[in-house]
């Protein structure tokens, strides 16, 4: 007993024994299970309650705090004066304050974009020709995956102060088309076709009402603009699946899409010469 | 009778579909088809049975929102304090359940019915819905219960005017569908408190004796608890 005794009161340096130095990496083991246990609780039970993003934030500052109270009641064990440290820190503060302008910057504008949140994560959105996939936004920058698969990092001090386009912030969305005509086709044939065609497809909705109107007397075509609105998930698709429909449906009811042409008058009769 | 409770080997064919579960290479095999479309699934396990139940629809074609908006083909005027029993007919999707020892799983989901959907509401905060349109009714009326149920709605108009209705959206994750042999109902209430507002729910309760109650997909999918009534806040 007597050994045990000994080694546990045995100075390791100044005042801090054996013992001080056991406590503190208990304290420090315990902390670490205290944030892993309060996290998967927090996961468990409020997954379904806050969106990801929501619930990272609350993660890591559950994980900070406990951690941060950990360590400044084991740094006296250590032998390490606080307020020595607090004016040390507040001294460097200032000065990587002043060295770290862009990061403060990034993180202020990061703490808005989670308060104002213009963008949520799963989002699509462009900021400046950056277009994709919100993955993460976190405390200096959003993570976009872009459309082709890239990992791109913006500074969040860029998202927040550029302009967003957020693709999904609203429940439905509106796309167009141009189908140019023959002035020879029949255009109110190819708007009826046209309109029972979007009357078909299950996701063109039916509130707010598809447009389908002729636009324009073009140089080439008579050019019939359409306009359908489509809940946000499928637009794409249904954008895609429709235009090929409408060409082929047309062309199947022998209505063409023109190529551009020309209509040349000559002044005297143009003679041919056929080759044998 | 198409709906119900079966135990393998089972071949079933109604109209365009036909189900069969048979047994095949020591597995069972599942197979639909109907309007030439198939689908097959192999199922590793012996002892289960096969539940085919009409269930809410809102899975066809892809299952984007739990809203099902009813329009009506005529408008209705309530008058002031007035409660009225009306009934209207609503798509049914058909699903196919197993069921194991215990655990329910859905395996297959189909309808006969044409979809659309519909933005009810404005675009900045309205909500997506299946859309469907029915004439109203005084008496159940006759249906295809392959196709479509009944809904008996209670209008009730808590105001001292007269109301216009010309619709009813519901949240469909709350339906509660029983079926016979003839019909596939459930019963709603709609509690009219102003002329562009009223709240929509669903009654626990058969509309006919002798009717099995569905199974309920958002609780065979273990949905997050959702509240118990929609309100129609973008008119009736």
């Amino acid at each position: 007993m007597s050994f045990i005794h000994k080694f546990l009161n045995f100075k390791l340096y100044s005042e801090v024994t054996v013992s001080d130095i056991l406590l503190s990496i208990l304290i420090l083991f315990i902390s670490t299970i205290l944030i892993k246990a309060i996290n998967l609780n927090l996961r468990r039970f409020l997954k379904d309650k806050l969106e990801k993003q929501e619930l990272s934030l609350i993660e890591k500052v559950v994980s900070y705090t406990i951690l941060g109270i950990a360590i400044i009641s084991i740094l006296p064990m250590l032998g390490i004066n606080i307020s020595g440290i607090l004016v040390a820190g507040g001294i460097a503060g200032i000065a990587l304050g002043f060295a770290s302008q862009k990061v403060v910057s990034n993180l202020l504008s990061g703490v808005f974009l989670m308060i104002e949140r213009p963008i949520r994560i799963g989002q699509q959105l462009d900021v400046e020709g950056i277009r994709g996939f919100v993955e993460d936004i976190n405390v200096i920058s959003t993570i976009i995956r872009t459309y082709d698969g890239l990992y791109v990092r913006v500074p969040n001090e860029k998202v927040f102060t550029s302009s967003i386009t957020n693709f999904v912030a609203h429940v439905v969305r509106r796309f167009e088309y141009t189908v140019g005509i023959r002035y020879s086709d029949d255009a109110e044939k190819a708007l009826r076709i046209i309109k029972s065609l979007i009357e078909e497809n299950p996701f063109a909705l039916k509130n707010p009402e598809p447009q389908v109107f002729v636009d324009n007397l073009g140089d080439n075509a008579v050019e019939i603009k359409v306009r359908i609105w489509a809940p946000v998930q499928v637009w794409y698709s249904v954008k895609m699946e429709l235009l090929w429909k409408i060409k082929k449906t047309l062309e199947e009811n022998g209505i063409e899409i023109p190529f551009p042409q020309r209509v040349l008058w000559f002044a005297n009769d143009v003679k041919i010469k056929k080759n044998k | 009778m198409f709906f119900g409770i079966y135990k393998p080997p089972l071949e079933i064919k109604k109209e365009n579909i036909s189900i069969k579960v048979e047994k095949k290479d020591k597995a069972f095999l599942y197979k639909r088809g109907k309007n030439g479309e198939r689908r097959e699934k192999f199922i590793l396990f012996d002892d289960f049975e096969i539940h085919i139940n009409p269930v809410e629809p809102l899975n066809t074609p892809q299952e984007i929102s739990p809203y099902l908006f009813i329009n009506f083909s005529k408008s209705l005027l309530i008058g002031p304090k007035k409660r009225e029993k009306i009934y209207i007919k609503f798509p049914i999707e058909i699903a196919v359940f197993i069921k194991g020892k215990g655990d329910v799983e859905v395996i297959d989901i189909f309808s006969l019915i044409k979809n659309k959907f519909t933005l009810y509401g404005d675009i900045r905060s309205g909500v997506v819905c299946k859309y469907y349109e029915s004439e109203v009714y005084k008496e159940v009326p006759d249906v295809n219960n392959l196709l479509e149920g009944v809904i008996e709605l209670t209008l009730q108009n808590q105001t001292k005017e007269w109301v216009e209705v010309n619709k009813v959206v519901f949240n469909a994750y709350l339906m509660k569908i029983y079926y016979n042999e003839n019909l596939v109902s459930c019963i709603s209430k709609m509690a009219i408190k102003s002329k562009v507002l009223a709240e929509t729910s669903f009654v626990d309760k058969p509309l006919q004796k002798n009717m099995k109650k569905s199974l309920e997909l958002f609780v065979s999918r273990r949905l997050p608890i959702i509240p118990s009534e929609f309100t129609m806040e973008w008119g009736l």
